[in-house]
Parts: structure tokens; C-alpha cells; sequence
């Protein structure tokens, strides 16, 4: 009995240094011996397989660094990166939260500033905001672009004789022809209340007057509590009897569900979820309107935002690699290859995208744009103006808040976001 | 003679060494996070790290500024509704079933592991089941009220503000009254038969039995069934997170202190994050719960005492 225990021991603890010894041998067994390896941070697991063929074509180039591409679970990659940037035991290219994420971490001073990197002029300056510090320096190079757009069923549209609307009146008459023909407007679901900020960041641009509105509010001379901000709401009250039945209580992959089996015309997310499609319904021929148009406008105001960046780690041992890396990233080759195995909008100028629909998105948010107003503006604060926004707009459509309320919570959510972000900058200063 | 006294003490305290590894494990995991959260509560946060020691500030600005008091009294209030709900469902309830089994039915090893089953499956995977069940257009609790006719009670149960906190407090109470069930079936099993006997003979009816001698006698069981649920129902969050996320939805219907807590300790995708406050959250909640479980205990013990 004994004897069978203490074996029962031992081979536990064997077992464990094989599995140890085992762990020290995968790092180790690279095949260049001097080769240096980089280990960068991601929260796109999706996306590995790319990100490894991308990352082959660097290697190539550059065979004395090995980048080792660790992605983590998205949900928990904040917490995860936060920890490895404080212990200091962390990778040395990260990937970024776009706007306020990446500048807390680059005012606490884990970043190294990118602004002499070589490609950096592919940028245009308002992609590069998205991975500024409050210094007014780079620390990311924005990796790809995300459009908001309404996606449409052109089976459906060709049967019922309907012409794509380009502004909000014809969506509307659109939509009534469909609801006239039982067929649900837009599939939406507002259970995960991001997808309701998605949805005002759509159709609400030109509600509020674009981007005179925008800079109007950057500048201070309005606030969220403006008129034309409550009639972006009336549009948001307005929409809710072209979605589905009970729209709060379902969830993204409800409204997906929807769309896909045709009960819907349309859904509006970011043009990342075209590749959804692409995988899941491959035969049915989707259509792209990416924004409505202004009074009097030409083109479609598109709604865009940079996804996110990479940066690298201030300290890091191999500095001058992981910059090599970023060049790289900031190269036409890299936006090319990016773009075209995931059919995604690169960041890089210049870039033209193989997927027709990609092209067109494109193309519209090059010509006229504006920003992701809540994401883009109203990420900072804990919790977040914008998720006070998106969370308030559950109880609109509940019927729990009126829209003054809503917008007057968020409005004094920002105002007290904006008097913390002064004080952590003065303590990180006092810090230094 | 005074050799082998010394060596039978050594011998003595060697037995202490064998907590060591329940204790490290046990300081480590429990002890290590209680104490640096009850420290992190008293610090400013730059997001990142530490920095300056604020006092009660976490706590002030907790209980007095927006949107923090109101987001805490409602979540509050939900773990006092929640408490009260899983009394009903699942306490009295399991109950009920425990003295059902403990009569004399058929099957009662059946029905005991039929209503302990749940308890085995991951909270995960109850909420997600739930989730598709309670769904509006597709879930099968929807397409069964419509089967039979009860189109007027069908609705979209985890969407609408009065039934989300609800529903979700019924999957908890379905998956957990299988183990207080077996807690009363244990303490009713403990009870002589031979006091039914003479109270039989003394010609007490089934009522007087059960208030008279059956409750009274499962006052233990009672008394620790009660204390868990208060603590179970501050402390839930599997069952809010799984099927209603995070942020306790739709509008905060569902927030409870925890997945308050959650929020602004770990923040959201978006950031958000307030690991001071946050740790506030989690300390007022320790001494609630700390509080509460006292009185409860102090009350069960004076009713014994009384006896």
C-alpha cells in the first residue's frame, strides 16, 4: 500500500519535470541559433493562421528575429496585457485599444514613441490618433480600418423591385415596403448593447450634421445635451419598428441567424463581419451601403474608426527588432497581404483591397468620413461615457430613460471622465 | 525515558507540517487577494499601478457621487431580491421535495439523483441551455406556451426588466435544490423515528409533526441552508454573467454587486477600468456579508438556546 503510494509520488513529480522540460525545449527550438525572438502580444486568435503567414514574410526578410505571435482571449486581453506591462515580464510588441486605450498606456510610459519610424507618412494623421499619448506622439501603427455599414440582402431587394437607399429617407421607405411584405427590415439585436452604439454610430452622422457637429463638441463649443444630438435619437426611436420583435433580448448571433435565413433584408455592423458571411453564406450575394448621404451631399458619409495598432514596449531588451517589425507593419506589402487574407480595410494609404465589397468600403470612407463618435471620443471614464451611452439606450428602447436623461448622464459622465484624466496625467507626472 | 518523551513531542508537532501545503495554498489564493484588495481599496489608481494612499476616498466617492450610488443601490437591492426569491424557490422547495423523499414514495433513489443532476453540469452550460430556452423567437419555453395555447404568457423573458432578474434567479434555484435538498434529507434522516412513534401515539396529526417536531428538530440543517443562501445570493455572479453578461442587462436589470464589482475592477473591452473603486465594491460586500451571516447565526442560536 505504501509502496504503491510513494510511486504513485514519484511518477507525479516526474511527470512534472517532463512537462517542464518539455515547456524549455518548444522556446528553445528555433532553428537559427542566434536568432532573436520577439513575442508579441494579440487578442485575435481568429486571425492566427494570417497573422503567422504575414509574419513568415517578415522572417524571411529578416531571418536573424523570430517573432513567436501569442494571441489571448479578447474579453480578458486588457487584464492580461495590463499585468505582463506592470510586472515587466511582457512581450515586446503589443497590439493596442484604439484611442483612449492605447494612450493610458503610452501616459504611463510603456510605450516606445514610433514617430521617426520609417513609413509612417503611410498614415493619414486621423488613423494615427487612434495610438497617440496626450503628448501628441505615436506610440502604434494603426493596423486596419473598420467602416460601420448597413449589410443587405440583394436577393431580397432584386425580388421585391427595391432600389438601394442612400439617404435616411429612402432607408425608411425601404423598410416600410419590407415590414408591408413581412419581412424584417434590419436584423439587429441590442442585448449586447455595443451593437446599439454600432447602430447610432450608422445611421446617426447625418441626424447630427457629420462632422460640423463632431468638431463642434472636440472644440467644446456643444455638448452632448444639443439638440441635434436628440434628434440623432428620434432616428434611433424612429428604427426600432424595422428591427426584429423584441430586439433588446436577442443577441449578435440571434440577428446574424436572421439575416442568414432571410427573414431579414438587412444588418448593420462593422465591415469585419463581410468575412462572417463570406464563411457562413457564401451563396447568397450581400451588398454593402456604407453610410447614408448628406442634404445635398455626393457622397455617403461612412462611419470609421481604427481597429486597433501595435506598439512596443518601452525596456524591451530588443528594441531595435521589434522597430523592424514595425516598419514592416507600416509598409504597402504589409497592408497588402493583410488586407487580402483578411479582407479587411488596411490602414496603410495606398493599399487597394482584391474583395469588390472591400474596395467600395474603401473607397467611401476615403472619400467622406467621420468618426465613431462614442468610440472615438467618449472611451474614457470608468465605466465609459460610451458605455453609459449604449447602456442608457437599452433603457430608451425599454422605455426606463428618456433621451434628454440619456444624454445628459453621458454628458456628465464625460465632464467627470475628463476631470480624472487631468489628475491621472498629474499623477503620473509627479510620479516621474 | 526523557529522550523518547522529547522524540513523542517532536513527533507531535511534525503533525502541524502537514497543513503547510493547505495553508499555502489557502494564503495564496484566499488570504493573499482578501488582504491586497482590502489594501487596494485605500489607494488612487493611474490606471495602472498604485500610487498614492487616499483614505476612505473609494469608499466616499462609492456612496455618495454618480453614477457609483446609484449603480450600487440598484445592484444591492438585487441581491436582496435575489436573496428573498431563492428562499422561496429553492429553499422551501427543496424542502418540500426533501420531505416528499423522505416519506415512504417509490423511487426515491431515482428522484434524489434526478434533482441533484444539475448541480453537476457547469454553470457555463446552464446558462447558455437557458439562454436558448428563454430566447424569444427560437427558445423552447416561447414555442411550448404558444403550443398550448398560453400565447399571452409568452415574452421575451432575459430581454424584459421584469422578468430578467427572475428568470435568472429560477435557473440558480433549478440547478441548486438538488444539494439543499440533500442537506434537509440528511437532517430529517438524522431524526429518531421512534419520536414520530410516540408522537403518533400521543395522537399528534401530520401538521403538528411537522411544526412541532420535524422543523424544529432540522433547525441545524435550516440554520446553515439559510446562511448559505445569503451568502450564495451576494455572491452570485456565474448565473448573471453567463446569461445576462457583465454589465447585468438589459439596462441594469440584472446587476448584482459582483458583476458590479466586476466592471469596474477589470473594466470592459472598451477600458473602464477602476481597480480602487472597484476594490471598495469588494470589501463593502466582504462585510456585509461577514455582518449578515453573524446575525443569522446569532438568531438560530438564540432559538436554541430558548429550547
Amino acid at each position: 500500500m505504501k509502496k504503491s503510494l510513494l510511486f504513485g509520488m514519484v511518477l507525479i513529480i516526474c511527470s512534472g519535470m517532463l512537462a517542464a522540460c518539455g515547456g524549455n525545449g518548444d522556446s528553445s527550438g528555433s532553428s537559427n541559433e542566434d536568432a532573436v525572438e520577439l513575442e508579441m502580444y494579440s487578442w485575435r486568435t481568429e486571425d492566427r493562421a494570417a497573422y503567422e503567414e504575414i509574419i513568415a514574410a517578415f522572417e524571411e526578410e529578416n531571418p536573424d528575429i523570430k517573432i513567436k505571435f501569442n494571441p489571448f482571449d479578447s474579453t480578458e486581453y486588457n487584464t492580461i496585457l495590463t499585468n505582463a506591462l506592470v510586472s515587466g515580464t511582457g512581450p515586446d510588441i503589443v497590439q493596442l485599444r484604439p484611442y483612449s486605450g492605447a494612450q493610458t498606456i503610452a501616459d504611463n510610459g510603456y510605450l516606445v514613441a514610433l514617430d521617426d519610424i520609417e513609413g509612417i507618412e503611410n498614415f493619414d494623421d486621423s488613423y494615427l490618433e487612434a495610438a497617440q499619448g496626450s503628448d501628441g506622439s505615436t506610440y502604434g501603427i494603426p493596423l486596419s480600418l473598420n467602416v460601420g455599414v448597413i449589410f443587405y440582402n440583394q436577393n431580397i431587394f432584386e425580388e421585391y423591385g427595391l432600389a438601394v437607399p442612400e439617404t435616411w429617407e429612402e432607408f425608411v421607405s425601404v423598410s416600410e415596403e419590407l415590414l408591408a411584405n413581412d419581412i424584417i427590415p434590419v436584423a439587429q439585436g441590442g442585448r449586447d448593447a455595443y451593437l446599439l452604439s454600432m447602430l447610432h454610430g450608422v445611421i446617426a452622422p447625418t441626424a447630427y450634421g457629420g462632422n460640423e457637429f463632431v468638431d463642434e463638441l472636440t472644440e467644446g463649443n456643444t455638448d452632448l445635451t444639443d439638440e441635434r444630438m436628440v434628434a440623432s435619437l428620434d432616428r434611433m426611436e424612429e428604427i426600432a419598428a424595422f428591427l426584429p420583435d423584441d430586439f433588446v433580448a436577442l443577441d449578435d448571433n440571434d440577428a446574424q441567424a436572421l439575416f442568414y435565413a432571410e427573414e431579414a433584408a438587412m444588418y448593420i455592423n462593422g465591415d469585419y463581419r463581410l468575412e462572417t458571411f463570406e464563411n457562413n453564406i457564401p451563396d447568397t450575394p450581400i451588398g454593402v451601403i456604407p453610410g447614408f448621404k448628406e442634404e445635398d451631399g455626393e457622397e455617403p458619409l461612412a462611419m470609421d474608426w481604427v481597429d486597433s495598432s501595435y506598439g512596443v514596449v518601452e525596456g524591451t531588451e530588443h528594441e531595435e527588432e521589434a522597430l523592424k517589425f514595425m516598419e514592416f507593419m507600416a509598409s504597402q506589402e504589409f497592408g497588402q497581404t493583410f488586407s487580402d487574407s483578411l479582407n479587411r480595410v488596411s490602414a496603410v494609404d495606398g493599399v487597394t483591397a482584391t474583395h469588390e465589397i472591400v474596395q467600395q468600403v474603401t473607397e467611401a470612407s476615403e472619400a467622406n468620413s467621420t468618426p465613431y463618435l462614442m468610440l472615438v471620443h467618449y472611451g474614457e471614464g470608468s465605466p465609459t461615457s460610451k458605455t453609459i451611452f449604449e447602456d442608457g439606450l437599452q433603457g430608451m428602447y425599454l422605455g426606463e430613460i428618456t433621451k434628454e436623461d440619456l444624454l445628459e448622464q453621458t454628458q456628465e459622465n464625460a465632464e467627470r471622465a475628463a476631470e480624472e484624466g487631468v489628475e491621472e496625467l498629474e499623477m503620473i507626472e509627479e510620479d516621474e | 525515558m526523557a529522550k523518547n518523551k522529547r522524540k513523542n513531542r517532536y513527533k507531535k508537532h511534525l503533525v502541524h507540517l502537514f497543513i503547510l501545503p493547505a495553508a499555502l495554498i489557502y494564503g495564496v489564493f484566499q488570504l493573499y487577494p482578501l488582504i491586497s484588495a482590502a489594501l487596494n481599496s485605500f489607494y488612487s489608481f493611474n490606471g495602472f499601478e498604485r500610487v498614492d494612499f487616499i483614505g476612505f476616498q473609494n469608499f466616499i466617492t462609492l456612496f455618495t457621487e454618480k453614477p457609483y450610488k446609484d449603480f450600487f443601490l440598484n445592484a444591492f437591492s438585487h441581491n436582496w431580491i435575489y436573496f428573498f426569491v431563492t428562499v422561496i424557490t429553492q429553499l422551501i422547495i427543496s424542502l418540500i421535495l426533501a420531505l416528499i423523499i423522505h416519506s415512504k414514495i417509490k423511487g426515491k433513489e431515482f428522484f434524489k439523483s434526478m434533482f441533484f443532476l444539475p448541480k453537476l453540469l457547469s454553470v457555463i452550460v446552464i446558462g447558455f441551455l437557458f439562454s436558448l430556452i428563454l430566447n424569444p423567437t427560437r427558445g423552447a419555453l416561447n414555442t411550448l406556451l404558444e403550443a398550448i395555447g398560453l400565447e399571452a404568457f409568452t415574452r421575451p423573458w432575459l430581454g424584459d426588466m421584469s422578468t430578467a432578474l427572475l428568470s435568472v434567479i429560477f435557473v440558480d434555484s433549478w440547478a441548486s435544490i438538488g444539494f439543499s435538498m440533500l442537506i434537509f434529507l440528511a437532517g430529517l434522516q438524522a431524526i429518531d423515528k421512534e419520536i414520530f412513534e410516540a408522537a403518533r401515539i400521543d395522537g399528534a396529526n401530520s401538521f403538528t409533526v411537522l411544526f412541532k417536531i420535524t422543523l424544529p428538530m432540522i433547525g441545524p440543517a435550516l440554520m446553515i441552508m439559510t446562511v448559505l443562501t445569503f451568502i450564495g445570493s451576494f455572491e452570485t455572479f456565474e448565473y448573471v454573467f453567463a446569461m445576462q453578461g457583465s454589465s447585468g442587462g438589459p439596462y441594469y436589470s440584472t446587476d448584482v454587486l459582483t458583476t458590479f464589482f466586476y466592471r469596474l475592477a477589470f473594466g470592459t473591452v472598451d477600458g473602464g477600468q477602476a481597480i480602487g473603486l472597484g476594490s471598495a465594491v469588494a470589501v463593502v460586500l466582504f462585510i456585509i456579508i461577514g455582518m449578515a451571516t453573524s446575525l443569522i447565526l446569532f438568531v438560530f442560536k438564540r432559538k436554541d438556546f430558548e429550547r
